[in-house]
Order: C-alpha cells, then structure tokens, then sequence
C-alpha cells in the first residue's frame, strides 16, 4: 500500500462526493456549475496522484491532467453564456423554472 | 513513505474537502465563490506537494481567475448574493445525498482494495518535468493539444453567440 496515495485519491473521492451532491441538489445553474467543478477537481486530482505515485515516468498523464482543465473552462465559459442567454430571456438562472427545456 | 508529504497531503486535502463542503453549506453566494477558490487552491498546493510543481501554479491561477469571474456573475445573476434573505435554494435533498454518499462509499472500496503496491518511483526535478512536458506536448501529444485548443476556440465562439442579445427585427 502507499499510504500518500491513499490519502490523495481519498480526498479526491469526498470531492467527488460533495460535488455530485452539490451539481443535484442546487437549484441554481450557477451553483450547479460549482458543483461540477469540484467533481472535476477531483478527477484532476486522482490523474496527479496516480501519475506521482505509479507512474511518474509516463509524461502523456500530465498532458491529460491539461485536457481536464481545458474541459474545466470550457465548461464555465459554455455555462455561462447559456446563464447570461437565460437570464436575459427569463430573468432568472433558476432551474426550477426551466421546465419548458423538457421538450 | 515521507512522513512530512503524508502530513502535508492530509492537511491541504482536509481544507479542499472542509472548503467543498462549505461552498454548498453558505448562504451567501459570493463566500461560495470564495470557498470554492479555497478548495481548488488547496488542490494546487496539493499538486504542489506531489511534486508537479508546473500543475500546482497553473492549478491556482487558473482558478484564482476562474472564481473572481464566478464571484461577479453571482453578483450580477443572483437575486440574494448576500445571503441576508436566506433563501434556500435546494432541491431533491434526501436524493442528492444519497447520490453524493454512494459515489463517495463506492469510490473508496475500489481505492482501499485496489490494493496498489510501492516502491515509490523518483520523480525528475521541476525544471526536467517542463522539459519532458513541452516535447510531449509538441511531440506525440501535438494532435491531442492542437485539438483542446480548437475546443476552447470553438467554445468561446458558442458561448458568445449563445450569450448575445437577439437583435430587434426591423419592423418596416
């Protein structure tokens, strides 16, 4: 066992956990974001634990780690633009009045 | 094992979780903001502490950046950014929980009985890491990261289109 491993991709599992929570129970879509966010953080982190302790050798998991961040703005930058769009139409960016989005 | 690294990775993994929490805990938007800053700093000194130096800055100045733009969108977006009016604003909660503590069980059975065995690689100094990352990055990765930019170039053009204003038709 490496216990530094245990303990990084542990804590990577809680965020995991607090930002699935988070992304479902949050009725607002900036907070919806946050929650994503962390649940990215925590996949970030388990690339750098296992690159560290396993594999540091292996260059090509940073460069994923780098991807991950990519999606990471992408996601904000997308997310945002759909807030300031539904905003702009309804004048809230709260979920619980985006039913019509059923179809 | 490095008592000192074990030590330090409790600690800053503690606050990213501590700070985790507290961003869905607050009433205030803006100290969600803060709290969500807090965590992903606390990753980067964690990336820090593995030794992935170049990740660890970039990890806290992207998000330093990140947050302060999610700070003045929850001041402009929110009806109660303050949190004074302590408006709840949750859904679903007994569900999230569930979800949130079944992913967090499930994810740590499969770390605690992966059973990962050491020794502990070394790991090359900061200044040889940056070497080996920019030949993989304009080497065999070059594809991979000429495409992650054409998705960021990609993304800034939808999200701007998706956020301007519809003009008004000509009514003559």
């Amino acid at each position: 066992m490496i216990p530094e491993l245990m303990i990084a991709l542990s804590v990577g599992a809680a965020l995991f956990g607090v930002g699935l929570y988070g992304a479902l129970s949050q009725t607002n879509l900036v907070m919806i974001i946050m929650g994503v966010e962390l649940i990215l953080a925590a996949a970030l982190l388990n690339l750098v634990a296992f690159w560290r302790y396993l594999h540091p050798d292996v260059t090509a998991a940073k460069m994923f780690v780098l991807i991950v961040m990519a999606v990471m703005a992408v996601e904000m930058a997308v997310g945002f633009g759909i807030a300031i769009a539904r905003f702009r139409s309804r004048g809230s960016v709260e979920m619980e009045e985006a039913r019509e989005l059923r179809g | 094992m490095s008592l000192a690294t074990a030590l330090f990775l409790a600690f800053f993994g503690t606050a990213a979780i501590w700070f985790g929490v507290v961003v869905f805990r607050t009433h205030s938007m803006v100290r969600s903001a803060i709290a969500l800053l807090f965590s992903q700093t606390a990753i980067g000194a964690m990336f820090l502490v593995m030794q992935a130096e170049f990740l660890g800055v970039l990890q806290i100045m992207m998000m330093a950046t990140e947050m302060s733009v999610m700070a003045i969108f929850m001041v402009m977006f929110m009806m109660d950014p303050g949190g004074m009016g302590k408006m709840d604003m949750t859904h679903q909660k007994r569900l999230s929980l569930w979800a949130g503590g079944i992913g967090l069980v499930a994810a740590l059975v499969v770390i605690w009985t992966a059973g990962w065995q050491g020794p502990v690689p070394d790991v090359p100094g900061a200044d040889e890491q940056a070497r080996l990352l920019g030949r993989e990055l304009l080497g065999r990765s070059m594809f991979i990261f000429e495409s992650a930019a054409l998705m960021i170039l990609t993304a800034m053009i939808a999200a701007t289109m998706v956020a301007i204003a519809p003009q008004e038709k000509d009514s003559q």
